[in-house]
């Protein structure tokens, strides 16, 4: 049986004794050391392999301060959108949005809107927080990534499509209070209105500064900003937004 | 150039009624023209450099990899790669090939790790990795079978299952899992199509690795792309060949299952 064959435990212990301990036989007795995963849950053989095997990278250190283990290791909303697979069930769901609004932290000063020609570079760039074999240099400052998954100014033809449209975002909707707060509020934490949405965290998960936040939120909403060049009679109601 | 382009378009707008899921697969088309517009794969140079490496005589042991056994019996090639990764006795682990060409060029010819020929895992603009071109021979020789990785081994079953478990497992500074970006079809990242889990045959070509990558000028390996994946997802850097890795690799097998290998395959 896996991995404690009555062969590898006598040939780890004769080459162990002879003091040979070449790469592929250390290999061998440090797993026979190990739990026996045919006990485990996929699951449990899972969590294993993140935390456990050395099949990743936890040591290495990352910009936020402390190690990559950081990285695996999930809170709350992150557990349970895996265990549910992205589906909810309601119960689960009320839970997550509760969460979510528990976690967002607002400005001092009231939302902002900052300035949308830096919004416009924090929304295109992919930027930031990448470990493993190659890092990001932690002092540039991390992008939004927003056109990975959203259209955003109609010129620019290079956009995702896992978000929806946000052409005309600030034209369709304004800049007034509430909007900028539900905006504020996605970028945050979209889990808030959206539970286990592909959305990143943009604020709960410190991606973005509140700096970035502000510029990103004039480049939607600002009616100088590209992103919104005005519409055509009908096309909200067209787009259902 | 342009009578070229003609061509291909109307090349094109004839698919329209050949393969039902092809002509609705927007990450299929795209990936038929990019087919199409090749004269060849360039792919093709590093599978001669990898077939001459699998029979030439190296290492402290001075021996070929002929005697390699990738599942199939020693030195059987056809079909072995679509048929991995795969519990291999001998080692006692579930292995993807790119491990177990390691294992035989360890065990058969005498390199360790810090040897070049295993230590250098990926290709460069100047210098096609030996492991690349071993991989990318072996593996040609089921280009056109269908996936077919075997769940008899207990650990078999359990490394895909794992595996599946890390697909929809979402950490890091951007909550991604791989299902955030693969699990519906007509999805693009920017201007790529991404390939859904849930359409093998979508699946069944995404998967096909080695492929030449026209962007990285170079043939990539299913352990780069992996890598890659978990880089763009702001997790933990992934160990090359680790479990985690294989886990990953049998669970995306699995769901290519019965669909065709386009190997070597090319890519963006
Ligand atoms: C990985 C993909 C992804 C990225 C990156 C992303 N979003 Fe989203 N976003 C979504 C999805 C998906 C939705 C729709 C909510 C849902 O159904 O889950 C959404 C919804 C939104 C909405 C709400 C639209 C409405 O219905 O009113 C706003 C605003 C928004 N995103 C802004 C942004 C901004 C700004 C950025 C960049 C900082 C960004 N998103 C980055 C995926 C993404
Ligand atoms: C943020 C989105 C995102 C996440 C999350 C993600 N991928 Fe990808 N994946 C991509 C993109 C973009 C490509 C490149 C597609 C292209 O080149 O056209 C890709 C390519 C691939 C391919 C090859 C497809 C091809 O045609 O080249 C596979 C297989 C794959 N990913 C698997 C995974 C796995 C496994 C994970 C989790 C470890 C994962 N991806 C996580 C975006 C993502």
């Amino acid at each position: 049986m896996y991995p404690w064959n009555h062969r590898t435990v006598m040939v780890t212990a004769l080459l162990a004794l002879a003091g040979i301990v070449g790469c592929a036989q250390q290999e061998t007795s440090e797993r026979s050391q190990g739990p026996d995963p045919l006990e485990m849950t996929p699951e449990a053989y899972a969590e294993y392999l993140v935390f456990e095997s050395g099949s990743f990278r936890l040591d290495q250190p990352v910009q936020e301060g402390g190690d990559a283990r950081q990285r695996m290791e999930q809170d709350e909303i992150q557990r349970l959108c895996s265990e549910t697979r992205n589906r909810p069930p309601a119960d689960v769901a009320g839970r997550i949005v509760r969460r979510a609004r528990e976690s967002i932290r607002y400005p001092e000063d009231g939302i902002q809107l900052g300035d949308w020609r830096k919004g416009a570079e924090l929304a295109r760039s992919g930027y930031g927080y990448r470990v493993g074999h190659r890092n990001d240099d932690p002092d540039r400052t991390a992008g939004g990534n927003c056109y990975a998954c959203h259209q955003m100014d109609p010129d620019e033809l290079g956009y995702g499509n896992l978000g929806p449209s946000l052409t005309n975002y600030g034209e369709l909707r304004g800049q007034g209070e509430s909007v900028r707060r539900f905006v504020y509020e996605m970028i945050y934490n979209p889990h808030a209105y959206f539970p286990c949405t592909n959305m990143p965290r943009f604020g709960v998960n410190d991606f973005l500064s509140q700096e970035s936040i502000s510029h990103i939120m004039a480049y939607l909403l600002d009616p100088e900003s590209p992103v919104n060049p005005g519409i055509e009679p009908g096309e909200g109601e067209r787009r259902g937004l | 150039m342009l009578r070229r382009l003609l061509w291909y378009s109307i090349l094109l707008s004839g698919l329209a009624c050949v393969p039902a899921v092809a002509s609705d697969s927007p990450y299929l088309t795209k990936r038929q023209q990019l087919m199409m517009l090749a004269e060849s794969n360039p792919a093709e140079l590093t599978l001669w450099k990898g077939e001459e490496l699998f029979h030439e005589k190296r290492g402290p042991k001075n021996a070929s990899l002929e005697a390699c056994d990738f599942g199939l019996g020693p030195g059987v090639l056809e079909g072995a790669y679509v048929q991995m990764p795969r519990y291999f006795e001998d080692a006692s682990r579930v292995m993807d090939l790119e491990s177990r060409i390691i294992y035989c060029m360890k065990t058969l010819q005498g390199f360790t790790e810090e040897d070049e020929p295993i230590a250098r895992k990926h290709s460069s603009a100047d210098h096609t990795a030996d492991l690349v071109a071993l991989y990318t021979y072996i593996a040609s020789q089921s280009d056109g079978m269908k996936w077919d990785p075997p769940m008899e081994h207990p650990m078999e079953k359990l490394t895909r299952d794992a595996g599946e478990v890390l697909f929809y497992r979402r950490a890091g500074k951007m909550d991604f899992g791989c299902v955030s970006c693969h699990s519906e079809q007509r999805k693009r990242i920017r201007l790529s199509y991404l390939p859904s889990v849930h359409q093998p045959e979508e699946w069944a070509k995404a998967i096909s690795w080695p492929a030449y990558r026209i962007g990285h000028g170079v043939v990539r390996s299913s352990q780069h792309r992996v890598r890659g994946c978990y880089w763009q997802m702001r997790q933990a850097g992934l160990n090359f060949g680790s479990e985690a890795s294989i886990a990953i690799l049998s669970f995306w097998t699995d769901r290519a299952r019965g669909h065709v290998a386009t190997l070597p395959d090319l890519k963006r």
